[in-house]
């Protein structure tokens, strides 16, 4: 936690870093000779600017610090100029231009990648629920037969003699119900499959995770697994993206029930919970008592293209780990005790870090976990829980 | 004959579905009993009257057409009728050919499911009807000694007294006693019922009528 603590504050500080950089490149350029060739330095402003500005941010900065350069040069001309400091400037000159081209480059192509891996989480989300087809349809057939069926059990009751108004009414409020539980889940799987960029916005960690169990309420009960939820009520609210979160926690669930189905019934248990790890923030945890993971698989579990899944792809966590990382959170897994696996992921409460969301975009590099702090209090924590008879 | 109400059971694990079809077929004046799974239904014990099963092929744990299988094995008879959301046409072969009513695809027409429940009602009553019949057959049957069930046999193959008196070496007198006996006790007022009660009981097979006869001549008669 402490690294991503240290990121969050530094990439909130730099704007800070440049401007006070700026400042004493400025100073030192105007009170020094032409000669010198202070200006080079506006280079570092440029480049520090890169990681905090997009592209237009850059260009301005870059011409800000040209007509700083130009604007010391003036203060300082009353000095006869000499052909050298002419020639330094000019060179300053060149290399701030050469570096603001630069970024903007690079900018540009954190841009691409970004946006290729936005639609490669899209491609998987929507695989995902290609998957799930049958029982989707499942689940949006069950209510609509409620309705019909409710709708002409009505009927009957105002048809009889005398009309019975209280059944009928109870099959019109049943009937609504039913057209909400069918129109939630048509609007989930919408959102999920929509495919629009990433946007930032405030939303409750419990109610992802209540509108994503909706998408597999029928395989939890295809499969008779006991599912519990703990949420706690003070998780504060996060910034990201909503969607993104789901396929995270889709992908987690689906794993878990795949696992599940080789114990036997009895013992197939499902916990998600929510929690405020700490004061920075919440963690997310889907336990089961499934097949668990070994201890070499452990290690390559979130790298691309590794699965233990015989028809798996091997991208599902890997994606699952570049969204909870691009939020600027930390995903891990454990084994359980005695038995299965927990999956848990931190994101950070901190209002500063929706900046870092989408500048950063996904990342796939294959680091290693350090094991923070907060996945200590998370074991303790839920364990105890999940053992609870 | 006075019947009990008849009374449909729904087993479906959707709590939507069931409560839906608890109002439908209240609405139409019967009475129903629902179950969100095939082990709660199995272990309610059921009040005798005719019935009929509305089954959602797709349940959790037993399925529906395993669930048609384990009850054949445990020789309970009701007709079944089955709901499905996405079932398949070997789905529903495999259904009808094990004997259910209809298999109905959801979201379906209510007129089928009524029309269904009430083939399924009927079903149940005829073979109720039939069933206390011939155990009524088999308990008279029971009454009866063991000559008498010898006599009963001869009569029913169309053998005379005079063949059947020759076979067992009593008198024709006698033959005759046992015979307005059995007849008494069967309750059958002419040779063309005594028949008929003996194919039913002949047909029901376990009654094993002939195979006693040959295997056991003196042993008294055995399982009903």
């Amino acid at each position: 936690m402490v690294s991503q603590d240290f990121r969050v504050t530094a990439v909130w500080a730099l704007p800070f870093a440049a401007i006070a950089l700026a400042t004493t490149v400025f100073i030192a350029d105007t009170i020094t000779e032409l000669e010198i060739a202070c200006p080079v330095f506006y280079t570092a402003v440029v480049l520090i600017a890169a990681r905090f500005c997009k592209k237009r941010g850059v260009v301005f900065v870059g011409l800000a610090c040209i007509t700083l350069t130009l604007l010391s040069d003036l203060l300082t001309i009353e000095v006869a100029p000499s052909q050298a400091g002419v020639i330094n400037t000019c060179i300053s000159l060149a290399a701030i231009a050469a570096t603001t081209y630069l970024a903007l480059k690079i900018e540009v192509e954190k841009e691409a990648t970004y946006e290729a891996r936005s639609q490669l989480a899209h491609v998987a989300r929507v695989t995902t629920l290609g998957g799930m087809t049958a029982n989707i349809a499942h689940e949006v057939n069950q209510p609509l037969t409620a309705v019909l069926i409710n709708g002409n059990a009505c009927l009957h009751w105002l048809d009889a003699e005398p009309p019975d108004l209280n059944e009928a009414r109870k099959n019109i409020t049943n009937i609504v119900r039913d057209t909400n539980r069918a129109s939630q889940i048509v609007v989930q799987i919408r959102d999920l499959t929509k495919g629009q960029p990433p946007v930032s916005e405030w939303l409750r960690v419990n109610e992802i995770i209540l509108a994503t169990t909706v998408l597999i309420d029928r395989e939890i009960r295809q499969n008779q697994i006991s599912i519990q939820t703990q949420l706690s009520d003070n998780v504060p609210p996060i910034n990201g993206d909503r969607v993104q979160l789901q396929q995270v926690l889709l992908n987690l669930l689906l794993n878990s029930i795949e696992s599940l189905r080789s114990v036997a019934v009895g013992s197939r248990r499902l916990v998600i919970a929510s929690a405020k790890s700490n004061s920075k923030s919440v963690l997310i945890s889907v336990h089961d008592t499934g097949k668990g993971i070994s201890s070499s698989d452990l290690d390559c579990l979130f790298d691309p293209f590794y699965t233990t899944k015989s028809d798996g792809m091997g991208i599902g966590l890997t994606i699952s780990r570049s969204i909870v990382e691009s939020h600027g959170g930390r995903i891990w897994a454990t084994p359980n005790s005695p038995r299965g696996a927990v999956f848990q992921f931190t994101l950070p409460i901190d209002v500063r870090s929706d900046r870092s969301i989408n500048k950063n975009g996904f990342r796939w590099e294959n680091s290693s976990h350090k094991i923070g702090q907060d996945r200590a209090i998370a074991d303790v924590h839920l364990n105890s829980q999940l053992n609870a008879p | 004959m006075k019947e009990e109400k008849p009374i449909v059971f729904v087993v479906d694990d959707d709590a939507s579905v069931r409560e839906a079809l608890d109002s439908l077929i209240r609405s139409i004046k019967l009475n129903v009993l629902t179950f969100s799974t095939a082990e709660e239904f199995l272990h309610f014990k059921r009040p005798d009257a005719p019935g009929c099963l509305v089954l959602d092929v797709r349940l959790p744990g037993l399925n529906g057409l395993e669930f048609q299988h384990e009850l054949a094995k445990s020789k309970i008879v009701l007709p079944i009728v089955f709901i499905s959301a996405h079932g398949d046409i070997l789905m529903s072969v495999r259904a009808i050919k094990a004997g259910a009513v209809d298999f109905l695809a959801k979201p379906f027409r209510h007129q089928d499911l009524v029309d269904a429940i009430h083939v399924g009602i009927d079903q149940d009553r005829v073979r109720r009807r039939t069933e206390t019949i011939l155990l009524e057959i088999k308990d008279r049957f029971a009454l009866l000694t063991t000559r008498e069930r010898q006599v009963m046999l001869e009569v029913i193959k169309g053998r005379l007294n005079k063949q059947i008196a020759a076979k067992f070496r009593i008198s024709e007198f006698t033959v005759k006693v046992h015979r307005a006996h059995l007849m008494h006790k069967m309750k059958a007022k002419t040779l063309v019922d005594l028949v008929r009660m003996g194919d039913d009981l002949q047909a029901q097979g376990d009654v094993g009528v002939g195979h006693w006869h040959r295997a056991q001549p003196n042993s008294n008669f055995v399982r009903l």
